[in-house]
């Protein structure tokens, strides 16, 4: 071994023994070999900056690895990589995986419980520690080194209805943490965690206090956020009002349903709101990823903030003070009577759930659901996995004011993903994923490429300017999770998961 | 007859269609808490619909099913052409959510009022004389269809929600495929499979055969495909029409 040599080793092994876990800078700006966050970096844009994956050569890319994890429950996270370690969840499981080879360090497993097992979007990292949101609710911090349970805490009570599977938002000293629970009239809140105690540091109440007269409830935190540091403001989207269905006894804007939303991470203090839908009668939450954008609009450098939302609008707000810059539709949509001043569709009372029934545009599903979105800087296309359909809609008195209140049935969607001109909304291409579409996430990467998956179980790879087939594998299953990217050794890997099952792809080693 | 003389010997009693062996308290209990956990989300918490899945207490299916003869295959295998994934559990515990299903379904047929849900009668505001002719006319239904021909009686074989479900979107109407091998060759069949590399169609001998997209020619003819075209130019009042028209045809 020659001395270069030596050297190299040495800072190699230094760098791996310096890395310890998740500091807060390190979230600022992720290295090449870590996935730290939901998103990756905090501005949910789920693009990676590696380009040994080329257009020429991604038709060469094979499995390097699949994990299984013998769960029938699907993967739906997003991986956590940090140190060479991968952590991926299914409900109330969490797995540490070596990101070079695919096998199991640790497997933790949460007692059973009643909570509804839809969903681990996965878990976030402060530290040397790992913050897992499970079925009934609860908020438990691992040990990243083994699994083991450093404090377990209550963070809504599940008898109530409430029930979790988001992944974290851990901002400095904060970890920021959503709720689900539209199956009853409670109110969605989100909660400031202190990482090292567990104590709530704030807390921030998406309605008024359940049962106050004539107010909604609702406004579920059930997705992942996104934050700037610069401007020191988390933005996150909140789901439907409740009850769900029918909108008598909840006249207004319902708000902060169905809305995104810019807080202050140290105190939850409202900077400013926007509502995709105000007075929302079809379940279209808001939740889908506030992705942060620095670049032109319309020749002005911004700050902007875009959302595909479930309700078929792509928005483009300035995210310093919430004005809205574009609003248009990336599909079909039949429920609004046009657009407001703000920006806000404006909803039609005609489309509203009736007792003999209502042709919505999209269903209830939506146009894109909760996973991700990716933005390309070079094309400027914000990327999105979108389900145009149409689902049929009913309510009646009889069908009360609590919970659901109404029915609602799919008759038709197909799957497509769409490339969005962010400067004026227009769809530059559309790529066909198949009947009933897909549910993959989207990620670019700085190659032009774009990953995602189709509503068979194709992984593909395409190409970012034309939406053309660069490379394709049948995976077994639909991709139900978010892509990512990371290099490790001098090797880029891209991870997919479907069903069980977690995909490592790369090129072949020479 | 068969399947209710084994359900019922196995049961110690003959079971009648969508009753089940009374379970015991510890088996509804372990139903209900897998229940919960599993299905509650898709099929809501008393089994009556929740966010996609239809109401089990109302399920032509569950309201046939002896003794999970029919439920416990879908929970095993799935509906995966609809969105429902398989269940790989235990008998035991298929067992108990079958008799959580059947107790909620006894539960909700012995409520009165206030039902969510939508009946026959709720979908009886249309004019049949303005769906007539909206079938004839502006939709264009008498292209494909005749109220004496395919459409004859079609009222009393469906009814309420399944035959406006139906009308709108007949996702169980099979397209069929043309395929042209690069020999010259041509092949016709029922669309079995297709993706964006892939082809596959069943033969007249119900054969599976499968191509490479790129390597033939086909031409897939898919008749639902024009209700969906159709979605984007109902109105509401269109709908109930059609609805009020198609249920005279009895």
């Amino acid at each position: 071994m020659n001395s270069f040599h030596s050297f190299c080793l040495l800072a190699a092994l230094t760098g791996s023994m310096l890395a310890q876990g998740v500091n807060p800078d390190l979230l600022l700006k992720p290295p090449a070999d870590s996935w730290p966050g939901y998103h990756g970096d905090y501005s949910g844009q789920r693009h990676s900056r590696l380009t040994q994956i080329t257009q020429q050569n991604v038709a060469q890319m094979g499995l390097a690895w699949a994990y299984q994890t013998g769960q029938i429950q699907q993967i739906k996270c997003s991986p956590l990589l940090v140190d060479g370690v991968l952590y991926i969840t299914v409900p109330d499981n969490v797995y540490a995986v070596d990101a070079r080879s695919g096998h199991q360090l640790w497997h933790y497993t949460y007692p059973p419980n009643k909570g509804f097992h839809i969903g681990s979007r996965g878990v976030s990292m402060y530290k040397e520690w790992l913050y897992f949101m499970t079925p009934d609710a609860h908020l438990i911090c691992l040990n990243a080194s083994d699994g083991t349970v450093r404090w377990n805490i209550v963070v809504a009570d599940s008898q109530k209805g409430y029930w979790t599977t988001m992944s974290p938002l851990v901002v400095n000293n904060h970890v920021i943490v959503g709720v689900s629970g539209d199956f009853d009239n409670l109110s969605g809140f989100l909660k400031s965690i202190d990482p090292e105690t567990g104590q709530t540091q704030w807390r921030w109440d998406s309605t008024p206090p359940v049962g106050t007269p004539g107010a909604t409830s609702g406004g579920m935190t059930w997705m992942t956020g996104t934050y700037d540091p610069a401007l020191h403001l988390i933005y996150w989207g909140t789901g439907n009002p409740t009850p769900v269905l029918t909108g008598t006894n909840r006249l207004g804007d319902d708000l902060y349903t169905c809305s995104i939303v810019a807080l202050n991470p140290d105190t939850g203090k409202l900077a400013w709101s926007f509502q995709p839908s105000p007075h929302d009668t079809h379940d279209w939450d808001a939740v889908e990823t506030p992705v942060l954008v620095d670049a032109d609009f319309h020749g002005k450098p911004r700050k902007m903030l875009m959302q595909t939302s479930r309700n078929g609008y792509f928005f483009v707000l300035d995210r310093i003070t919430g004005e809205s810059l574009l609003t248009t539709t990336f599909g079909p949509t039949n429920w609004a009577l046009g657009v407001d001043k703000r920006g806000r569709p404006i909803p039609n009372p005609e489309k509203e759930p009736a007792p003999d029934g209502r042709l919505i545009a999209p269903n209830e599903g939506g146009m894109t659901n909760y996973r991700s979105p990716s933005f390309d800087a070079k094309t400027g296309l914000f990327i999105v996995d979108a389900h145009p359909g149409y689902g049929i809609y009913f309510a009646k008195p009889a069908d009360g004011t609590f919970g659901w209140a109404g029915a609602d049935y799919d008759v038709w969607s197909k799957g497509v993903l769409d490339a969005i001109d962010y400067q004026t909304g227009k769809i530059r291409w559309t790529h066909e994923l198949g009947a009933n579409g897909s549910g993959a996430g989207v990620l670019t990467t700085d190659s032009g490429i774009i990953f995602t998956g189709d509503s068979t179980g194709n992984v593909l790879a395409l190409r970012t300017s034309d939406g053309k087939t660069l490379w394709h594998a049948g995976a077994g299953g639909q991709m139900q999770s978010s892509p990512i990217s990371y290099e490790l050794d001098g090797r880029q890997y891209i991870l997919t998961s479907a069903g069980g099952v977690l995909f490592a792809w790369a090129l072949p080693v020479r | 007859m068969r399947a209710l003389v084994i359900a019922g010997m196995l049961g110690g009693f003959s079971l009648l269609p969508g009753q089940t062996a009374k379970p015991t308290a510890a088996m509804l209990a372990s139903g209900g808490s897998q229940f919960i956990q599993q299905c509650a989300f898709c099929h809501g918490r008393d089994a009556g619909g929740g966010e996609d899945g239809p109401d089990l207490t109302r399920s032509k299916l569950v309201a046939e099913d002896i003794g999970g003869d029919k439920v416990a295959p879908v929970i095993r295998n799935g509906r995966p052409e609809k969105g429902m994934p398989p269940f790989a559990l235990p008998e035991s515990e298929i067992a108990a959510l079958v008799a959580f299903i059947h107790d909620r379904k006894t539960t909700a047929e012995s409520q009165k009022g206030g039902r969510r849900g939508v009946d026959v009668a709720d979908l009886q505001t249309g004019n049949a004389e303005a769906g007539k002719q909206y079938f004839t006319g502006a939709g264009r239904c008498a292209t494909c269809h005749s109220p004496t021909g395919d459409l004859k009686g079609v009222a009393t074989r469906l009814e309420g929600l399944k035959l406006e479900m139906q009308m709108l979107y007949p996702r169980d109407v099979k397209a069929k495929v043309t395929v042209t091998l690069p020999s010259g060759e041509t092949l016709s069949g029922e669309l079995a499979y297709q993706d964006e590399f892939t082809i596959g169609m069943r033969d007249s001998s119900k054969r599976y055969r499968s191509w490479p997209a790129r390597q033939v020619k086909y031409t897939v003819d898919a008749p639902a495909e024009v209700h969906a075209a159709l979605l984007a130019k109902y109105t509401d009042a269109d709908i109930h029409n059609l609805m009020a028209y198609l249920q005279t045809l009895r």
